[in-house]
């Protein structure tokens, strides 16, 4: 009760109950109208951003691998951190979309939308890595299994398989799921538009009519494939930790990578599920349906996950401290206090000592704050992913191998491009499909006018002697 | 057999009722339960909503539903397809053995199996939603967009005898307003 | 498909036999080879010979320096600084200690699980392929190898290796790499090959001697030996018993401490194929 203190009782509530569910549909709906030039103007940025990227992988394409600036000893560098920070962000969705639901926690429900959304998007991008970062591109089929002619299958004994495989499933179902929780959303968009806009979703919602069969089977389908989802979500992204822990290398070959990627990824999911809530909340004007005790709620869940974070990196450090694996402890103290030591301390930094300042409800009531708290959230994640490739590969075992290396303006290109194709994929489903569920914040409202504390207020009034608040009236939804 | 036949009734009329209170709609349901209306059974009510409504179950009735089936038999077909096209696959490709390995490597094997598991069972799982929740097929009448903003519609398939009945039954419980067709 | 799966029963208790146990394979040779460390004078003949036999691009000073050579076989210098102090004279007068260090043939390489395309296994020969054209160039397996001795072609070196007419100098024995495909010492593979021909041809058998590779062949020392383990009369594998060293074991028995062999990386479990002679040192 006392941590909401500075607001009034109206602000500290999840979301009014008293708003009208015509609203709820006028409010989304007004979100996807035509846009203001703000927007094209992000969306022509975005697209600018991923012409670099094309540009840079042409150039790739043409001159080899080298102009990466790799080398003997750094085989793999940004190409691969890169994909692994876009996994990571990839689990949000899952986290807010799968696991809050089986956690009933109904307070995810204006903002789950846009998180799977991300969790798609993520993807997307994530899946350009592996295939560029091959040296013959034109090849990458090869790691389909299919039935060719020579007899020939890809090798399933390689990590590198089972990502493809992982991230397929996981790309087909966070899509799928993502497409049937908004079904109903876009029987609505339907009803209340034209043009083209009715055709896409007249097709899209296969007919949705909200009768009561029809919401019985969604219901057990969005739990059956949310339930399939969590345990898609963390075998993804330990199969991409064991690309790295199946290797033999030292700083690699580690136990805990699995539950530390996942843990990493939820952590880097989050940060950027708090950024996105602030982008969206001021510039769709949503602030009545992502309010302030959501975003509190979002802060307290990612300072969580980001002890967990620390945790596992410790507990990491402290295994490799206390063993007797020689080029591991090398690897670490290279880490601590070789040339890559500024990012390794900076990841320490962004990502287990700024997550403290979430602890302060002036840093959690404030948007701007959280923005760029969140931002630089995601800056320590991005060099935690870059100082578990690099180091390793930097010394390795063999002394003769020992090289720094950083990387160039190929890397630098291609990994800013991403942004512009995950920015670009973003901006355009926010102005096509309805980012704020508006089914789900239906329910949220219905179900927190139905439940009253009329038993609690008694008992409280028995011991305080303070009369509670009025019992609410079983009105609905009306209009 | 014997005794009379019974005198089946054929329906002749589908009537919605549009509700602004939900509780009052619920009553209706109640009371269609309870047999106020002779010759209409709950098990004709639909009831269309601009959000799930899990408790109504009790007065609605039982309703069946099949999607646990549907992703069960998705998982478990993926999963074992998943590990018997690899090992298949892994079997026939002697010529390039590696790494002091086995051919058939078990962990890597249930790793892929396991994806396959989740792929599949949500197909299965999608395939078995459009079929049951009968999507993807030609509408059929009496839909008002009103269900998608805040209006509960029930909606009830009657004979001319129960037609009026129904009517008034709405209208004992605040209905805003009732649409009627044919059935031909 | 029938088959596709009547195969899975056929071989299990095959297919389920790690490469300690024998794998699958029935291994008709086992090449291996033996350095003697104190033969070796670090003259770098063998890697000249290696570029020559094997089409190896030179890549320039630069990128050499950037460490994007070809090298399939390098000779490693490890100077041993005594308590005299860097800037001294007397501390490089000391000299260096010579690894030629070529890819070892691991039995239990490795490179060769970890490729997405199976571009790398263990041939019959006990021999580590590697086969560029099934290579896409996802680096993994140069990764994973301990010893760095995987080269990938970040460029395509061909046009300013060998500018006309010197592309027919080429071993025409051996592919020209693309760019964007790992590479790596073979055992020179097409002399292993030249010769089991050649014995076919006279209709005999392979015998100690016939298979020479062109870092052996050039040494002027004499300190690189190759052959066939699985023969008895070879030279090699009088060399390994001599020294005690044996396959298939990550820890060496050895009764004479004074046997001067060892393998590189032997408790990473890696199992390769290359016996060092370590340098007689004074005490």
């Amino acid at each position: 009760m006392s941590n909401t203190k500075h607001l009034t009782d109206e602000q500290a509530k999840d979301i009014d109950e008293n708003i009208a569910w015509a609203k709820i549909n006028k409010d989304v709906l007004r979100s996807m109208e035509n846009p203001r030039m703000g927007y094209w103007v992000a969306l022509a940025f975005s697209v600018c951003l991923f012409g670099l990227f094309i540009y840079a992988e042409i150039y790739q394409y043409i001159y080899g691998m080298g102009p990466a600036l790799l080398n003997t000893s750094h085989m793999w560098d940004l190409y691969i951190s890169t994909f692994v920070f876009w996994i990571g962000m990839s689990h949000s969705g899952t986290l807010l979309s799968a696991i809050l639901h089986l956690c009933h926690a109904d307070w995810r429900k204006p903002i789950y939308r846009f998180a799977e959304a991300m969790t798609t998007f993520s993807l997307m991008t994530a899946g350009l890595f592996p295939v560029i970062h091959l040296g013959r591109v034109w090849n990458f089929y090869w790691v389909m299994p299919y039935m060719s002619d020579r007899g020939i299958w890809p090798n399933f004994r390689s990590p590198l398989i089972w990502d493809a495989f992982a991230i397929t499933s996981y790309l087909t179902s966070s899509v799928l799921f993502l497409y049937i929780g908004m079904i109903p959303d876009l029987a609505i968009c339907r009803d209340n538009t034209t043009g083209w806009r009715k055709t896409l979703y007249t097709f899209l919602s296969l007919g949705w009519r909200g009768d009561d069969a029809q919401w019985r089977n969604f219901r057990f389908t969005y739990l059956m494939i949310a339930c399939f989802l969590i345990p898609l979500a963390v075998s993804v992204h330990s199969i991409v930790a064991m690309d790295f822990a199946m290797a033999i290398m030292p700083g690699w070959h580690v136990t805990t990578f699995p539950p530390y990627f996942v843990a990493g990824a939820l952590y880097s999911g989050c940060a950027a599920i708090m950024t996105l809530f602030v982008l969206l909340r001021y510039f769709l004007k949503f602030e009545e349906y992502m309010t302030m005790p959501i975003m509190d709620k979002v802060c307290k869940l990612t300072f969580v996950i980001a002890m967990v974070w620390t945790y596992l990196n410790l507990i990491e450090f402290a295994s490799v401290w206390y063993g007797h694996d020689i080029p591991s402890k090398e690897v670490l103290m290279a880490k601590a206090t070789g040339p890559y030591s500024i990012f390794f301390w900076g990841m320490m930094v962004f990502g287990s000592v700024l997550p403290f300042s979430l602890l302060s409800q002036t840093v959690r009531h404030n948007m701007f704050a959280i923005f760029f708290v969140s931002i630089f959230l995601n800056v320590g994640m991005f060099l935690e992913r870059w100082m578990i490739v690099t180091p390793t590969l930097s010394l390795g075992y063999h002394p003769q191998a020992f090289n720094v290396m950083w990387p160039g303006w190929v890397e630098w290109a291609m990994v800013g491009g991403s942004f512009g194709w995950f920015g670009m994929l973003f901006l355009i489903f926010v102005k096509v499909f309805p980012c704020v569920s508006m089914y789900e914040v239906k329910e949220m409202v219905y179900h927190r006018k139905r439940t009253t504390f009329a038993d609690v207020d008694e008992m409280m009034e028995l011991h305080t002697g303070v009369p509670g608040p009025a019992p609410k009236t079983q009105e609905t939804g009306g209009s | 057999m014997s005794g009379p036949a019974k005198k089946i009734e054929r329906k002749t009329k589908r009537v919605l009722g549009l509700f602004g209170d939900f509780d009052q709609a619920f009553e209706v349901i109640a009371d269609i339960r309870h047999y106020k209306v002779p010759g209409v059974t709950v098990d004709d009510v639909t009831l269309k909503s601009p959000i799930e409504h899990p408790e109504i179950e009790d007065v609605l009735g039982e309703r069946p539903c099949h999607i646990p089936k549907y992703s069960f038999v998705g998982a478990a077909i993926g999963f074992c397809f998943g590990f018997i096209f690899l090992a298949s696959a892994q079997a026939n490709f002697l010529a390039q053995p590696q790494g002091g390995k086995p051919v058939i490597t078990i962990p890597s094997n249930i790793v892929l199996a396991y994806e396959m598991l989740i792929l599949f069972g949500v197909i299965a799982t999608l395939a078995g939603f459009i079929w049951s929740a009968k999507l993807m097929r030609k509408r059929e009448g009496l839909y008002d967009a009103a269900v998608t903003v805040d209006q509960i519609g029930i909606v009830i398939e009657v004979t001319d005898d129960t037609f009026q009945p129904m009517k008034d039954l709405f209208k004992k419980h605040k209905v805003l307003e009732v649409h009627e067709e044919s059935l031909t | 498909m029938p088959s596709l799966l009547g195969n899975v029963f056929k071989g299990w208790a095959d297919y389920s036999k790690a490469n300690e146990d024998g794998g699958h394979h029935d291994y008709e040779h086992m090449y291996a080879m033996s350095i003697d460390l104190d033969k070796c004078t670090g003259c770098n003949a063998c890697s000249t010979a290696c570029y020559a036999e094997n089409n190896l691009a030179w890549v320039g000073e630069e990128k050499f320096g950037a460490r994007q050579a070809m090298n399939w076989m390098r000779v490693e210098r490890y100077f041993d600084e005594p308590d005299v102090g860097e800037g001294s004279p007397d501390s490089l007068e000391r000299g260096a200690s010579f690894l030629p260090m070529m890819c070892q043939h691991c039995n239990g390489a490795p490179c060769e699980p970890v490729c997405p395309v199976a571009a790398t296994y263990h041939t019959v020969d006990g021999l580590n392929a590697q086969i560029y054209n099934r290579c896409i160039g996802s680096r993994y397996c140069a990764n994973n190898c301990p010893i760095r001795v995987r080269n990938f072609n970040f460029y395509d070196n061909a046009p300013t290796a060998w500018p006309a007419p010197m592309d027919q100098g080429l071993n025409p024995d051996i592919s020209v790499r693309s760019k964007g495909v790992m590479e790596k010492c073979t055992f020179c593979v097409q002399r292993i090959r030249g010769a089991s021909d050649k014995a076919k041809r006279e209709g005999r058998e392979l015998k100690d001697g016939d298979i020479v590779t062109a870092c052996q062949q050039t040494c002027p020392t004499s300190a690189i030996q190759f052959g066939d383990l699985l023969d008895e009369t070879s030279e090699i594998s009088k060399a390994w018993k001599r020294q005690q060293v044996e396959l298939g074991k990550y820890e060496q028995n050895k009764e004479n401490p004074e046997m001067r062999g060892y393998r590189v990386y032997e408790e990473l479990n890696i199992d390769t194929k290359v016996l060092y002679l370590e340098r007689v040192r004074e005490v």
